[in-house]
């Protein structure tokens, strides 16, 4: 996936979401949406069928 | 003598308990000092002057009868403006809830109001304990006691300036990503994040559902075991309260420290994060006090700190857009810029997305857990830097923030900051202590432990030291 999105692209996105955003935030927004989609790239690993997400988590002695 | 908003909790409670201390006039010293002091620092959005008097009369009456309920029994308290209160507003610090008055206490509202506390007032927040140092919000932010031109760190900003400024004897905070551990961080007092289901989160505004906690903010970690011993019930109202004994915080207090093992997280602070220079020696100074008790300290290796911060952020930005949507949506504008641009990310999030960061959690758990078969606390810094300048925080949403605190709401960990020295501008270092589920007894004695050893619990924010006196 690309590791940058232009403005008009990040622009459908927020359409689509139906996410009004003032011009003068709109680079942040799209700053932090790169990051967003760093972080997603980095949390999707390969994985055994046992991977289970943690609904709960069972603590030790419990 | 020590002056009355000096006193902690442990030192007010046996003088309270003795009838050498009158619940009503401490918290009328609490009260004048909110008067006097809280227009600068703005740690209360709500100050309840009458029903806190009350309260304390009530108090006052109850333990001249020899009703005495316990340590918390006439202490002045303050709660985060997201801690539902019956009949009195519960705002979040945004103009959407400034109108909303619940009809029932929180479930922890509750238990320290029937353990005798006296309400003094809600405390500030970042909105919705998400949106940041914020000026664009009907209430200005909250600032630091040991500098007011710095941050106090959020979210849970009114309730770690409350305390260090003297404001308040115990303060509640919440705890998503850090809120409770920053603030006590930056604001130089001790603050507990406890283990995930050991507090309700009945009737307190949520952000993410599987990260937030509630817990205690006050000048020492014995105070805050006293009011865990309050706060720790079970309850069937909140779905995620787990149905376990109560950790033994009154025996605890007695116990040292020795022998006990401490595995530091060096690589966090070493290579993972960029970390202050200042923050580190006070770490490094720490172990040596630590060692010096009769811990063995080891170094111990976790995922890096971006592998848990990207799980815990992804699953917050989606739970925080899953509750907030409808309202965003439809009333954009009732909330501040920071607090409406953090909550919109989580739109970009997939449903495909949050179930694998629910997986990487899962992973990540048990990694802790194999960690801490070798060791009995964790440690590394709370945060990396000591507090900046008001207003410098910023949004950031687009810089990497690696952050120390999140790693332990997705593993649902108890975790303390505590104090652990100043910087040369004279501002609070900061500490973490970490130990395992259900064990928070274990992580508030060692924090307690510290702060006896050491000297920084006698040092309070200078410039209100000396208003004080000035005033009295």
């Amino acid at each position: 996936m690309s590791e940058t999105i232009s403005t008009e692209a990040f622009q459908v996105l927020l359409d689509r979401a139906g996410i009004r955003v003032k011009p003068e935030h709109m680079e942040e927004m799209r700053s932090a949406f790169m990051l967003l989609q760093a972080m997603r790239e980095r949390v999707r690993k390969p994985r055994g069928y046992d991977a289970e997400p943690a609904h709960i988590f069972a603590p030790m002695g419990r | 003598m020590t002056a009355l908003h000096d006193l902690t909790i442990a030192e007010a409670a046996p003088l309270l308990k003795a009838k050498k201390l009158s619940p009503v006039e401490l918290t009328a010293s609490y009260l004048s000092r909110i008067e006097a002091f809280d227009g600068q620092l703005n740690a209360f959005i709500r100050v309840l002057p009458e029903q806190a008097m009350a309260a304390a009369r009530k108090a006052e009456g109850e333990i001249m009868r020899g009703d005495y309920k316990g340590p918390l029994h006439g202490v002045p308290i303050g709660l985060k403006d997201i801690y539902n209160t019956k009949g009195i507003p519960t705002t979040g610090h945004s103009a959407l809830y400034k109108d909303h008055v619940p009809e029932e206490d929180a479930t922890t509202t509750r238990l320290l109001a029937e353990a005798g506390t006296i309400l003094l007032g809600k405390l500030s927040t970042w909105e919705f304990a998400i949106g940041g140092t914020s000026f664009d919000l009907p209430w200005p932010p909250a600032k630091n006691p040991w500098n007011l031109a710095h941050d106090p760190a959020g979210s849970s900003s009114g309730s770690g300036a409350a305390i260090a400024a003297g404001l308040a004897m115990g303060s509640m905070g919440t705890d998503t990503g850090g809120s409770i551990r920053g603030p006590a961080a930056w604001c130089g007092i001790s603050g507990l994040k406890p283990t995930y289901g050991l507090v309700s989160r009945r009737g307190i505004l949520p952000l993410s559902f599987s990260l937030d906690h509630g817990g205690p903010m006050c000048w020492t970690s014995e105070d805050c075991a006293l009011m865990m011993e309050v706060l720790a019930q079970h309850d069937p109202l909140d779905p995620g309260s787990a149905d376990v004994a109560k950790p033994d915080f009154a025996g605890s207090r007695q116990k040292d420290v020795k022998g006990l093992r401490i595995g530091v997280v060096r690589h966090f602070f070493e290579s993972d994060a960029e970390t202050d220079p200042e923050i580190k020696a006070g770490i490094e100074a720490a172990l040596v006090t630590f060692r010096e008790l009769g811990c063995a300290v080891t170094d111990v290796t976790l995922s890096p700190l971006s592998a848990y911060g990207d799980a815990a952020a992804l699953i917050s930005r989606s739970e925080a857009f899953a509750f907030h949507e409808e309202t965003l949506m439809a009333t954009p504008e009732l909330y501040g810029e920071l607090a409406r641009q953090r909550i919109m990310m989580g739109a970009f999030i997939r449903a495909c997305d949050y179930v694998n960061a629910l997986r990487e959690r899962g992973r990540l758990i048990a990694e802790i857990a194999s960690v801490f078969e070798s060791v009995d606390v964790l440690i590394c810094p709370t945060m990396p830097g000591v507090a900046p300048k008001l207003g410098d925080l910023g949004n950031m949403m687009s810089r990497s923030r690696p952050s120390f605190t999140r790693v332990f709401n997705l593993t649902g960990s108890p975790a303390l900051s505590v104090c652990s020295g100043f910087s040369t501008a004279g501002l609070p270092l900061n500490m973490q202590i970490v130990g395992r589920p259900f064990q928070d007894d274990l992580v508030l004695r060692v924090g307690s432990a510290f702060e006896k050893a050491t000297s920084y619990r006698d040092l309070r924010p200078a410039q209100w030291a000396q208003q004080a006196l000035a005033a009295e």
